[in-house]
């Protein structure tokens, strides 16, 4: 094993920087009123040396509505930077961010999000609770932790949040602990984070993913309590590629279902919708179909119910999603890897 | 504060260890033989299919410049393993 490692570590592929990120273009139908919502993510990455890293993230999101008495869609456009950082990867143990970062509250907002990846494009009720970016220094990293278990964490520091209202700042700690277990295919872990300022609140979460071995299954939840609310979401999907029917179409095709349900927290419901929080308790199903038409280009469409006080509506959302990835260098070909 | 900084400065301190191990492995001379590479593609995909298959459907494999430059943002991303991201990397850029 030293000398596979050995081997793989010499790799002589320098990394090259690349334009990656995403394009989506949806319809949500909400309680009978439609919402077109067009949006580029893209995703800059420069690796410098061995070592270094430099990551952003911008989005750029339009969302446009039919009035009410008539007349074209329009809307506003929302362009804000998600994370501007730089890696440091000091040691198999540690990589050390400064900048603006995704915080690492829960997994949705830092590895689910992008809608490529996501199974649902409606967000979960629950994504607003402590996931604005974090502008500060984080150290994180991943490492075996035994011969079953991988520990991964993050701990950070952040000196200004932007909320949702972009006006809101606050500083605060916070962490996440994870182990994940290859055999199994098992993801466990929890979230913490203090504000450091006011009351000094503290707020925890925890997130779980299990994807069997022998079928193509993908189990994820999370759970999150907060001052602004709480709630879980629990996901399943699974892609048909086991079926003996329209096996050609079935392997490109994924079903994915969603429950999740949401509390009010202690802000009170005329605050909530200022952090992008439903103002009442709520309960949601979502079912949902992506097809895969080649990497990176899927098409979704999904149902979901929505149930609270204020009433029971239904959603639609149907769409496309794409992935793209464009070196910004000479790229070399596969064999020079080898 | 005070639990972060110490948390930080115990593993800034492993550095000097890691470094040293990656640069001993960075001079080694890099024999493949035909045994070994397999078993890094094999112990490559079973790693590609556990920690990436956790997010999201697998991607056709690109040149290997930019794979080398995907799988260290996933290494960060995804707080991935040094040892995983030298095995997905190699079984991608196969």
């Amino acid at each position: 094993m030293p000398s596979v490692l050995a081997v793989a570590q010499s790799d002589p592929a320098r990394p090259v920087p690349i334009l990656s990120g995403s394009l989506g273009n949806f319809s949500f139908v909400t309680g009978g009123h439609n919402l077109l919502d067009s949006q580029v993510n893209p995703v800059l990455l420069v690796p410098l040396g061995d070592r270094w890293l430099i990551e952003s993230r911008a989005e750029f999101e339009g969302q446009f509505q039919r009035p009410a008495n008539g007349g074209p869609y329009g809307g506003p456009v929302n362009k804000h930077v998600d994370y501007a950082q730089i890696d440091y990867i000091a040691n198999p143990y540690l990589t050390v961010t400064v900048g603006r970062f995704l915080t690492p509250f829960g997994i949705f907002n830092e590895r689910l999000y992008p809608v490529w990846i996501r199974a649902l494009e409606p967000d979960p009720l629950i994504l607003p609770i402590n996931t604005a970016p974090s502008d500060g220094a984080m150290f994180r990293g991943g490492f075996r932790a035994n011969r079953a278990a991988n520990m991964n964490y993050a701990f950070y520091l952040s000196t200004t949040s932007i909320g949702s209202g972009s006006v809101d700042s606050e500083r605060h700690v916070g962490g996440r602990l994870g182990f994940f277990f290859p055999g199994p295919r098992l993801e466990v872990g929890g979230s913490w984070q203090r504000t450091l300022q006011d009351d000094r609140r503290n707020a925890f979460g925890f997130h779980m993913g299990w994807q069997p071995a022998k079928i193509p299954l993908n189990l994820r939840s999370e759970f999150a309590r907060s001052f602004e609310g709480s709630g879980y979401w629990m996901e399943g999907s699974y892609r048909l590629s086991q079926s003996h029917l329209w096996q050609k179409q079935m392997r490109r095709t994924e079903v994915v279902a969603r429950a999740q349900q949401f509390y009010v927290g202690s802000i009170g419901a005329n605050q909530e919708a200022s952090f992008g929080l439903p103002d009442v308790n709520m309960r949601e199903a979502d079912f949902g179909v992506n097809y895969f038409f080649r990497d990176g280009l899927k098409g979704i469409a999904s149902y979901g119910r929505q149930f609270s006080a204020q009433g029971n509506f239904n959603q639609w959302s149907f769409g496309l999603a794409y992935r793209f990835l464009i070196p910004l260098g000479r790229v070399g070909s596969p064999r020079e890897a080898q | 504060m005070l639990i972060i900084l110490l948390f930080s400065a115990s593993l800034l301190s492993l550095r000097s260890a890691g470094a040293a191990e990656s640069n001993r492995d960075a001079s080694a001379v890099p024999v493949v033989h035909p045994n070994d590479a397999d078993s890094m593609r094999i112990q490559g995909e079973q790693r590609f299919r556990a920690n990436c298959g956790r997010c999201h459907a697998a991607p056709h494999k690109f040149p290997p410049r930019m794979m080398a430059t995907v799988v260290r943002h996933m290494r960060v991303r995804a707080t991935i393993t040094a040892e995983d991201q030298r095995l997905i990397l190699f079984y991608m850029t196969q």
